[in-house]
Order: C-alpha cells, then structure tokens, then sequence
C-alpha cells in the first residue's frame, strides 16, 4: 500500500492537507457524500470529508447532543471541539441523516461557547429525500446558492468550464476505482479489502488530481503483482458508513476478504457523472439523487436489493456482512430488511449493530465475525 | 409475540374495547358503577372520560366511530390507507379513504391496556425492524406487520425532510408488507414562495398517486365539502386557544389530548367538530365563572410541553397534572397554524383553507400539511425564523407559561439531537425547562413512577408548585 494513501486514511491533518496550506490555500469540509464535492474541487478548494477518527472521549459532543444520538456525528463535535479540525476552512453540514443534520446545531452552538473551534464559512446543504423533477430543480437551485456563497466568501469565480474539468477529474477517480472494483471480481484476489478502504477514505481527504497520480501507479503495480490473497471467504460489507479501517482489518484477520461494499467511504461510492456540458449543475444535481444507495432516499429498497443481488453474483460473494452503528435507524431497519430477503435466497447473512469509533466492542465482534465465518465454512 | 395476543387482531379488539365502554356509559349511573367492577384494566381510563363530561364521552364516540371505519372499510368497499400523525387525513376523507395512523393507534392501547403495546413493538425487532426506532409507530406498526389487523391497501408518509425515523418506520412497512407508498418530502424552508411550489407540485402527484390506488378521480365537491368543515373546527379551535391563554386556564388538562388526537384522526369530519364544540362550551362557561379546568385545584402553574404528553396506562400524565394543579397549555401537537389562530404574528406563517378553485384548494390542503406538527416545526435549525425555538418562546409567552416541558422518546432522533442547545436558549429566555428521558410510549424505558419523581423535582426545585 502507498504511504500516501494510508498517512491520508489514519491522520486527519495528513501530509497532502499539510502541504496544500503551506500553499496558502482553503479546505473545506464536508459530513455526507450527498455534498457535490465537484463544485469545492471547481474552486481549487480540497473538498475534505470530516471524520470522527480517534475520537478519545465524548465530554463535549455530550454537552450539546443528547444520548440517543449516532456516535459518528458526535465523534465529529468531538474532534471539532479538542480544534481538530483547526485546518478546516469552512463546514458544510448535510442532511444525511437526522443526527448529521443536527450536527449544524451543535456546531454553531459549541461556536458560540467556544469561537476559535468554528470555520468562517458554515453552510447547510440541503438534499431531497426522492427524485421526483420537482427534487431537482430544489437541489440546482441549492448547488446555485452555494456556489454563490462560495464565490463571496472565498473570492473565487466557480465557472460551468472549471465545473466541467473538476467533474472530468472526479470521473476519472471512478474509473480507476471502477478498474480496481474489476480486479475484485477475480477469482485470485491481489487487493485486500484493507486496502481498497485506505484507498477510499484517501480519495475524500486528499487534492483529487494528486490521488488520481498515485492511484494509477498503484494500479499498475497491483496488476504486475505475482501473490494472491488465497483461502479466504469472499465477503460483501454493507450498513452505516464506515471509515474506520481497523474495523476492516477486524474481518479480514478472522479468515476473511471483503470483495464489495456498498458503504459511505466505501469504493462504491465513486460512481461517475454524465456531464451535459451546457448545464452541469443540472446533471450533478441528477447524478446526486438518482445514483445514491443510501437508505435515506425512501422508497428505494427493491433497487438497491437487486444491486445488492447483482453484486454478489458479480463478485462471487459467500456471505454478506450487515452492520449499522448504535441509533442509525436507517441502516439498522434496512439490514433487517436485506437479512429476511438474503438468507431467503440461500445467502447467508451476518447483521451486527456497533458503535462508531469505539475498540471497545471489538472484541465482541469479532467473536460474531469468527461464528458468522464458521458457518460459511460449514456451507 | 405471545400467542394469545395473536387470537383477535389488534384492531378488533381497540373497536370492541371503546365499543363496549361507550355502551357501559348508556346506561344508568348505578349500572355504570358496577360495570366498572368488571374491567380491571381500562375503568380508570373509562372513569377518566366519563369526569371530564360530555367532550369526554364525544371524544370516545369518535373514536369508536375511527376505529369501527378502519375494520369495516373493506366491507364498505373503501381502500385502507397507512399513515403518520402529521399527514392531515383532509384528502382521504376527500376520496373516501379510511386513514390508519400509526401513532395515535399505538396512543390508543397505551393509554387504554395495561399490557400497552409491547408486545407488538417487540415484535418489530423480531422482523428486523430497528429497537432504536420510534416507538409512536412500533406499538400499532407490529400488529400490522404480524397481520393482526385489517390489510392496508397502501401507505402515505409525509416526514421526509422531517423525521427520518418516521418515514423509514413506513419505508419499512412497505418493504414489508410490499404495499405500494408515496412519501412526500419537505424542504428546510416553511415560508417562501419556492418551498410553497415545492409542497404543492409533492401534493399534486400524491393525488395521482391515490387515484391510481383507489381507481377514482378526486371528487372536487368533496373535497371543498371536507375543507368547509375544517374551516369550522379551525373557527372552534381558534376560540379555544384564545379560552387557553386565560389565567387560570379555563381548558381541563385532557382537552389538549383529545384537540390532537381529533384532529389527526378525524380533521373535516363533523364528529370532530361536535367534539370541539362541546370542549368550547364547557371552556367558556369556565371562562365565565372565573373557574379553571383543572379539577379539584385551582391553577398553581401552567405547564407548556415543547414537544409531546406522557401516554402511561390510563392517561396518569393528565391525572398527575389535575393532582397538581398544573394547567397544560399545548404542545406542539396541538398547534396547527391556521390563519384565524391567535398565535400567527406574520400571515406567512399560517396556512388559509381557499375553496374557490381545485387548485386553491391543492394549495390549502398542501400548506396544511406543511403546517402540521412537526412537519412545521423541526424541518429546519430549531433556532431558524419560525422553527421549534422560536415558535417555543412565542407559545410560552403567549400562553403565560411558567415552564416549558420537553417529553418524546428515544427513538427521536432529530429532538436529541438539538434539545440541549435549545433547552439552554428556553432557560434563557426566562423558562425553567426539564428534559424528560422517559419514553412516551413505552413504560419500560422509565417507569412512571420514575417519571413522576422528576416531573415533582422539577417542579419543586424550581419552585413551580
């Protein structure tokens, strides 16, 4: 694996975020891969996901969220609270999900106790929940108005041509992802699913044309590569997003690889985007709520479930892998959803509930992965 | 789910429960007392209703009336259509469609059974569903999951953009049970003229999607027929909100319930309206003699809950409030934004039922829902123009509180996640506010007897009482 990729998957300041403001030059962050990071990227501005990684208390996430809430938004609070985050230079907050959203909040009020946590540029971004045209048109008008605001705050001038050569850059991350998902579908396996979840989380962290060098000559190092990953059951990972690379490592050190995802974080959710050169933000606003698989857009089960049956042909997959962090309700009721359908069909199934962040329960999990892979074993 | 809940369905045995107690209330007083001998369970309940006079007995009439619609809608040759406490049921009683709202039928047997509906919310997990999810639609969800209920035909939801535990307990249902679903979805934005257009266009295809499953085009003079008896009961309502503000509070505590629970079962029906007029004279003739609401006390406090009421086996929340001499002036489930209620200080922010035209009449059903609890008020920031802050210190002020309660569950995602900030700026702004851990629904998360040792610190501490 290249130490670019890990250093931007375990740090939050990594040596690429380093780099580009000795450059003197803006990074913004982001909760929700519904955020078009195409746009941050038009204004030569590092579209960076925010994380909750090595989070090592709760104090001042508990002071503004209240119990019941996703532990990885209140990770989030958390590292913006200890200035973590002092590098960023502004927030945008979607509506993921109801505790993501309210993360805005939180943020803005742990602001008011404490300025020096907050950036100077907030924004809320608002997403529909369904893609009607009606949906569209609200979510133009809402990458408009957000554009706007960047061009203000930042002085920049974001134009359709920069959009276009921003969304050229991101399509061409697909299509080496795209290439690296191929290598998957092998039946000799050169690629852990450790290391396609580094090369994942780095692309969100990273300038996106510097993550795009060094994944083409990791790719071709990759397919000049001799040793193969033997004996291992081929396992598809979905639920809660996931950024937390030991819990890969968790699976695959009990006998396992991971040979699909359908994660936020995940290798999936590169998926490129039809350009119309005349209207881009158009297309991006159709991109972003036609081509998502999160739960979050209601009503979308059965599709996602064939993708997900799709997959697992494609990848010859031996066992699904359910899991959804503590109070995700979306992902905790759609994997029940997909554990009835799947072991229906002879797949079997694994649905675990975690919290984000925390080693303490792995342990615990691991002790269901072991079980969960045994019983494949018995197949 | 223990078998012998499986031997009647959910639904039967709500109807013949309000069915059999409001034929005990026809006979004579000596009958009524020694039928209270024989139902161990629900006779406080029972008594409870029967205190509270005639709006008491109107309000189990109507549910009755609900609950004897939704088992027999089939026989009736009427479509079934699932749905959530913040979806008005204007446009179903407009297409004769019987509305099953999950919330207020899981309120039903909490408050009614002394079993509540655990069992059907346990069974939820046992499919699948989340144990972090909502509880206001796990109690009645379960039983329609287990089957224990007349079929829906269809589902409608209206919380997407508001709650993503609502909508995703319906998105669930209709994987589920694979019933056709239309969700509608809301922008962050209430008041301005692009989120107006953005209602309307959801609501226009909600319409084609409820004449596609009913197989009948919407019937205009229905419609504006169901719209003119909203007005009524909008009137009605106006007049008892402005009874409410009064010091002392001439509305018993338990109105608040049954103006709720009445709207979303039976907005435009004449039965609400009965139920409303009866609750509007009896307040008035409180007005009149000075008297307030509560029973035997006179009014120490007044309570405002900031979010939802305490549905313990036979309402004990509204006992403990009388025993107190607590006056309960709202919560956000009981304020519907009309143009004609004495709350709205900018036109904007209410909705006005306009019956000239089919699409004046879209325009006013699709404002109404955008006004409906919740979906108006935690769409957006909670401390955003016309949110769940602002719209709190207002009604508090207003209403003379002299605190602000905040009570739901913990599967509300959304409240938990900002009650603290919001909480801090209530106090702020001169309210001493309780967050309460209990669940509303769901006994077993805090007993009431714990619950009732907080609401007594609470109000003792802060010297409320």
């Amino acid at each position: 694996m290249k130490d670019i990729f890990l250093d931007a998957a375990i740090n939050l300041k990594n040596r690429q975020v380093v780099k580009w403001k000795k450059q003197d030059k803006k990074i913004v962050g982001y909760t929700c891969s519904f955020l078009p990071k195409e746009i941050l990227y038009a204004a030569d501005i590092i579209p960076y996901r925010i994380r909750g990684i090595n989070a090592e208390g709760m104090d001042i996430a508990d002071a503004y969220y209240g119990p019941f809430i996703c532990t990885f938004p209140k990770c989030m609070l958390q590292l913006f609270g200890e200035n973590k985050y002092s590098f960023l230079d502004g927030v945008i907050i979607t509506d993921g999900c109801d505790s993501m959203r309210r993360l805005d909040e939180c943020l803005r009020k742990a602001g008011e106790d404490n300025q020096a946590i907050l950036p100077s540029f907030c924004h809320y971004f608002e997403t529909p929940h369904k893609s009607d045209s009606h949906c569209i048109e609200w979510l133009i008008d809402g990458i408009n108005i957000f554009i706007s605001k960047l061009n203000k705050h930042f002085s920049v001038e974001i134009t359709n041509e920069k959009i276009i050569e921003s969304v050229c850059e991101y399509n061409k991350t697909s299509e080496l992802m795209h290439d690296i998902n191929e290598l998957r579908q092998c039946d000799d396996i050169y690629i852990s699913g450790y290391d396609v979840f580094i090369i994942s989380i780095a692309a969100t962290s990273m300038p996106i044309n510097v993550f795009n060098k060094y994944l083409v000559e990791y790719i071709t190092e990759l397919k000049q590569k001799k040793e193969h990953i033997n004996n291992k059951k081929r396992i598809m990972l979905l639920g809660s997003g996931n950024d937390d690379i030991s819990f890969i490592k968790t699976i695959e050190d009990a006998g396992a690889i991971i040979v699909s995802d359908n994660l936020c974080f995940g290798i999936d959710q590169h998926t490129k985007i039809n350009i119309n050169n005349n209207d881009p933000v158009s297309s991006i606003a159709k991109h972003y709520l036609t081509q998502s698989t999160c739960p979050r857009m209601f009503g979308g089960y059965n599709e996602r479930l064939k993708q997900i049956y799709e997959n697992i042909e494609k990848f010859k997959v031996q066992g699904v892998i359910l899991q959804n962090i503590r109070f995700c309700d979306l992902h905790g009721s759609e994997n029940g959803l997909y554990e009835t359908d799947l072991e229906a069909k002879g797949i079997k199934s694994l649905k675990i509930e975690r919290e984000y962040g925390s080693k303490e329960d792995r342990g615990r999990l691991k002790m269901r992965i072991d079980a969960f892979l045994e019983r494949l074993s018995n197949i | 789910m223990r078998p012998e809940l499986k031997e009647y369905n959910f639904d039967w045995m709500l109807w013949a429960t309000t069915e059999i107690a409001y034929k005990t209330l026809r006979g004579t007083e000596k009958e009524y007392k020694k039928m209270l001998n024989y139902m161990p369970y629900f006779r406080g309940l029972l008594d409870l209703f029967v205190l509270y006079g005639e709006p008491g007995i109107k309000f189990l009439e109507l549910i009755k009336t609900v609950l004897s619609n939704i088992i027999k809608a089939h026989d009736n040759g009427k479509k079934l259509g699932m749905t959530t406490f913040c979806f008005s049921p204007i446009i179903f009683y407009a297409m004769d469609i019987v509305p099953v709202i999950l919330e207020p039928l899981t309120v039903l047997p909490t408050v009614l059974w002394k079993r509540g509906t655990f069992d059907y919310m346990d069974y939820c997990f046992e499919l699948g569903f989340t144990e972090t999810s909502c509880s206001s639609q796990r109690g009645s969800l379960g039983a329609y999951l287990a089957n224990l209920c007349e079929q829906v035909d269809f589902i409608v939801v209206d919380s997407g953009g508001i709650c993503d535990t609502n909508a995703n307990s319906f998105a669930f249902a209709s994987s589920y049970l694979k019933k056709p679903m239309y969700h509608m979805d809301y922008p962050a934005d209430l008041v301005s003229q692009k989120a107006k257009q953005y209602h309307r266009e959801d609501f226009k295809k909600l319409i084609e999607f409820l004449e596609y499953q009913t197989g009948k085009k919407l019937d205009i003079s229905k419609l504006r027929s169901v719209l003119k008896e909203t007005i009524k009961q909008d009137i009605i309502l106006s007049e008892l909100e402005e009874l409410q503000m009064i010091k002392p509070n001439p509305l018993p505590v338990i109105y608040n319930l049954f103006i709720y629970a009445g709207r979303f079962f039976s907005t435009g029906t004449p039965e609400y309206t009965e139920l409303l007029q009866a609750m509007l004279n009896i307040a008035k003739e409180n007005a009149r003699s000075g008297k307030s609401g509560i029973i035997g006390l006179n009014e120490k406090c007044r309570a405002f809950f900031c979010y939802i009421d305490h549905y313990t086996a036979d309402a004990r929340m509204w006992k403990w409030l009388d025993q107190h001499g607590i006056a309960h002036i709202g919560c956000i489930l009981s304020r519907f934004y009309s143009d004609r209620s004495p709350y709205i200080v900018d036109e904007e922010e209410a909705y006005k039922i306009e019956t000239a035209s089919l699409d004046s009449m879209i325009d006013s059903i699709s404002e109404i829902n955008a006004r409906s609890p919740m979906v108006r008020t935690i769409r957006g920031p909670y401390d955003a123009p016309h949110m769940w802050l602002d719209d709190s210190i207002k009604l508090a002020k207003l209403f003379q509180a002299d605190c602000v309660v905040y009570n739901g569950t913990p599967g509300c995602r959304n409240t938990w996640g900002m009650v603290k900030p919001f909480a801090r700026d209530v106090e702020k702004a001169g309210f001493p506010t309780l967050i309460m851990y209990s669940d509303a629904f769901d006994d077993r998360v805090q007993s009431w007897e714990a619950t009732t040792e907080r609401l007594d610190e609470f109000f003792k501490i802060r010297r409320l009482i």
